[in-house]
């Protein structure tokens, strides 16, 4: 859908981007992370045509991204905004004029997304008389009002509660499902882990992962185990000596217990096994699999920890 | 343009429906005309309605005065000598204003009294006496020729004397014409701070709500930009044309209701003067001795002076408008962009000092000058045009009006380039600095 070359940015005397290329899928939802500073809203605003890069480019569907790309595209901001005296449906409106859409389609499609969520009495309502949480929610229709192929959504579920976080999701993954391509910027985790099967994860400028997240969890791996053994806990303790340190300790049944080991240095399930083969009997082991939060953790200490 | 069309429709749609405005659309005008009506009534100090009583002994004028059609002067004759302690005292005289005396010689002296209770007008003494010297001028025709008064007027021909300063041989030196350019150049240099502070407001509120995210997402900055002041402009025109005609109204109704008494009927003219005689406006100089009535219903092409107005109104607001913008989208913070305005308000003032300083010294070096710098000339250019331009000197006007297009145009440029810089940077101080850096970047 849209692929990046060799993009970079910079402001005065900081690099915002530095040559950062990929690919982001279609019909997919990607996952866009990183720490605060790290080019997320440099590279949206790169997309948007808000800002143009110092070097690279931009494409869309094979071609150069245009101006005329951007009708194609709904983009809700992270800093939300809207006319506070304008009504729900003339700002609607008036987004949808603006994307190039007639005034009957425009109609058609506001009324759609306010059944669709539930507030068609807000139509009339100007924006100054809404709590932020249902302006929030105006906002998030004005970025989809007009159909667009390509969304870009930057910390959507900042300012709503958890049902609307939820609801949020659900449209998402139904964007998804009806073949949109979505950009997710978000520090939410848990949502990325939920809903994006392509994550770009960045960090000062610079590009620390680019892959699907099960390819994530296969090359991120944990340093942490989960043993389940019966035994002794003592025996279980000696064994690990001081190649792998016992972190947590608890009995999940009546002379079962599970723990979590971390390794010191590079060791395998291997090692651990043969460690502790011998002293206690083995049940379940294996390296814990890491969720978002660890991923991005790690990957971005690793790299402080680096420069 | 179609977006920045989209755009500058809801600006103006804003604007219109905003109460403030629609307040100020008609009490600007109504203050304008209040003032107006005391500028006039100003020149006019003095009694409406007059009662004289002309002492005629030797009935010279034979009880017969044309002033039926002059409402504000009324004859009555009296054919005896009054004494002047009795009209002044005497309780039958008292609803008389003015005594005229003609004396018995007055054929021969040409000499009247008038006694007036209180301080007569300019006008009403013109009228007076423009009243007595017709009916003098029939009595001297029947008595010393064989003409007929028609005869005589038609032989007699006013003669229309210019009286013109010798280090000004075309007249263009005329102050009153000069104050009313400075007037339009003032109505132009209010307008600008107004809507120009107007452009600094609406383009730092849209940065600090964030609204300018979702629209940079959707159109360039430039047409952003370019909509937002048209907008503004548009509802700026409208308002001025609603202005323009609460005013125009208002004068009609003072020339038809008001102050009829300072214009001259055509029936009037006609009951004066035979049909057929040639009529030159300096020989009823004595009713159209309002200088304001005169400025504004004679003087002033205002059949020129209104187009060229728009004209340099709009080049003048998209030039100062784009200093506006180009500081408000530059801007942290609202209270910043007030303090980058002062310069641009203080060019502003200096335009109405230039203007003013036209109106003294129109053919000065500094006047001369300032009638081709684009930050001055909007206002001494409607001071030029009102004055009129000696003939052959009109090419002066074409080549400041080009002056200000093509200003314009590069002022917009410029702003555009720095407006994209700066729109979508929030919270820092403006400097001379990052102005530069954002007009230098690609």
């Amino acid at each position: 859908m849209i692929e990046l070359c060799e993009v970079s940015k910079s402001y005065q005397r900081h690099l915002a981007l530095n040559n950062v290329s990929t690919h982001i899928p279609s019909g997919e939802i990607t996952g866009l992370l990183g720490p605060n500073g790290a080019g997320k809203t440099t590279l949206i605003r790169i997309i948007n045509q808000m800002i143009r890069p110092n070097t690279g480019h931009l494409k869309y569907n094979g071609d150069l991204l245009n101006q005329a790309h951007l009708k194609r595209m709904g983009y809700l901001p992270e800093e939300r905004g809207l006319y506070k005296s304008m009504t729900v449906g003339d700002q609607l409106l008036f987004f949808c004029r603006l994307r190039g859409m007639s005034r009957v389609d425009s109609n058609k499609q506001i009324n759609y997304w306010l059944d669709k969520f539930e507030v068609t009495n807000w139509k009339h309502q100007k924006i100054d008389s809404l709590s932020k949480g249902m302006a929030q929610k105006v906002q998030f229709i004005a970025a989809l009002v007009h159909d667009p192929e390509f969304i870009i959504m930057d910390e959507p579920m900042s300012g709503f509660d958890p049902i609307n976080v939820d609801l949020i999701m659900t449209e998402l993954t139904e964007l998804k499902n009806k073949g949109k391509t979505i950009l997710l910027s978000t520090h939410n985790m848990q949502s990325v882990q939920d809903t994006c099967s392509h994550i770009l994860l960045l960090d000062k400028g610079v590009k620390l992962a680019d892959s699907t997240f099960s390819d994530l969890q296969q090359n991120y791996q944990s340093k942490e185990f989960i043993v389940r053994y019966r035994g002794t806990k003592i025996a279980f303790a000696n064994s690990l000596w001081t190649d792998f340190e016992l972190v947590h300790q608890e009995e999940v049944k009546e002379d079962l217990f599970e723990a979590i080991i971390a390794q010191r240095g590079v060791r395998s399930v291997d090692d651990l096994i043969s460690n502790i083969k011998g002293h206690v009997s083995i049940e379940f082991i294996s390296r814990k699999s890491l969720n978002m939060q660890e991923i991005f953790l790690d990957l971005v200490n690793n790299v402080n920890q680096n420069l | 343009m179609r977006q920045s069309w989209i755009i500058a429709m809801r600006e103006l749609r804003e604007r219109v429906l905003n109460k403030s405005f629609l307040l100020m659309l008609f009490v600007g005008p109504f203050l304008v005309l209040t003032l107006a009506y005391f500028l006039v009534k100003a020149n006019d100090q003095g009694k409406k309605e007059l009662t004289v009583l002309i002492a005629d002994p030797g009935n010279i004028m034979e009880g017969v005065i044309s002033s039926k059609d002059n409402a504000s002067v009324n004859y009555y004759f009296v054919d005896g000598y009054l004494e002047l302690d009795e009209f002044k005292l005497g309780k039958d005289y008292q609803r008389f204003d003015v005594l005229i005396e003609i004396n018995e010689k007055v054929l021969n002296n040409k000499k009247v009294f008038v006694f007036y209770r209180d301080f007569l007008s300019s006008d009403v003494k013109n009228v007076i006496k423009f009243n007595m010297e017709r009916r003098m001028e029939e009595v001297l025709v029947h008595e010393f020729t064989s003409l007929s008064v028609d005869k005589f007027r038609e032989i007699k021909q006013p003669l229309n004397m210019d009286f013109r300063n010798l280090d000004d041989p075309m007249g263009i030196e005329s102050k009153t014409e000069g104050w009313a350019g400075l007037f339009f150049g003032f109505i132009i240099f209010l307008f600008i701070l107004m809507f120009g502070m107007s452009i600094l407001r609406g383009v730092t509120r849209e940065k600090s709500n964030r609204i300018v995210e979702v629209l940079v997402s959707v159109v360039k900055p430039r047409h952003l930009m370019i909509g937002k002041m048209l907008g503004i402009a548009l509802s700026a025109i409208f308002q001025l044309f609603i202005w323009f005609g609460v005013i125009g109204a208002g004068l009609w109704v003072f020339q038809n209701y008001i102050f009829t008494e300072f214009f001259i009927s055509d029936e009037y003219i006609n009951m004066q003067l035979n049909e057929g005689t040639d009529i030159l406006y300096g020989q009823f100089g004595g009713l159209h001795q309002n200088e304001m009535i005169d400025l504004i219903y004679e003087r002033l092409n205002l059949l020129v002076i209104l187009p060229v107005f728009f004209i340099i109104f709009i080049m003048a607001y998209f030039f100062y408008g784009a200093f506006f913008s180009l500081i408000a989208a530059g801007t942290g913070s609202e209270s910043d962009g007030q303090q980058f305005s002062i310069p641009i308000i203080a060019l502003l003032l200096f335009s109405l000092y230039a203007g003013y300083f036209s109106v003294i010294y129109p053919e000065s070096d500094f006047s001369n000058i300032c009638q081709f710098v684009p930050f001055t000339s909007p206002v001494v250019l409607m001071v030029k045009v009102c004055q009129g331009y000696p003939i052959g000197s009109g090419y002066l006007l074409v080549v400041s009006l080009l002056i200000l297009f093509l200003s314009t145009l590069f002022m917009l440029y410029i702003a555009s380039r720095i407006f994209r810089g700066g729109i979508l940077e929030y919270g820092h101080t403006l400097s001379f600095r990052k102005i530069f850096n954002w007009f230098k970047a690609e």
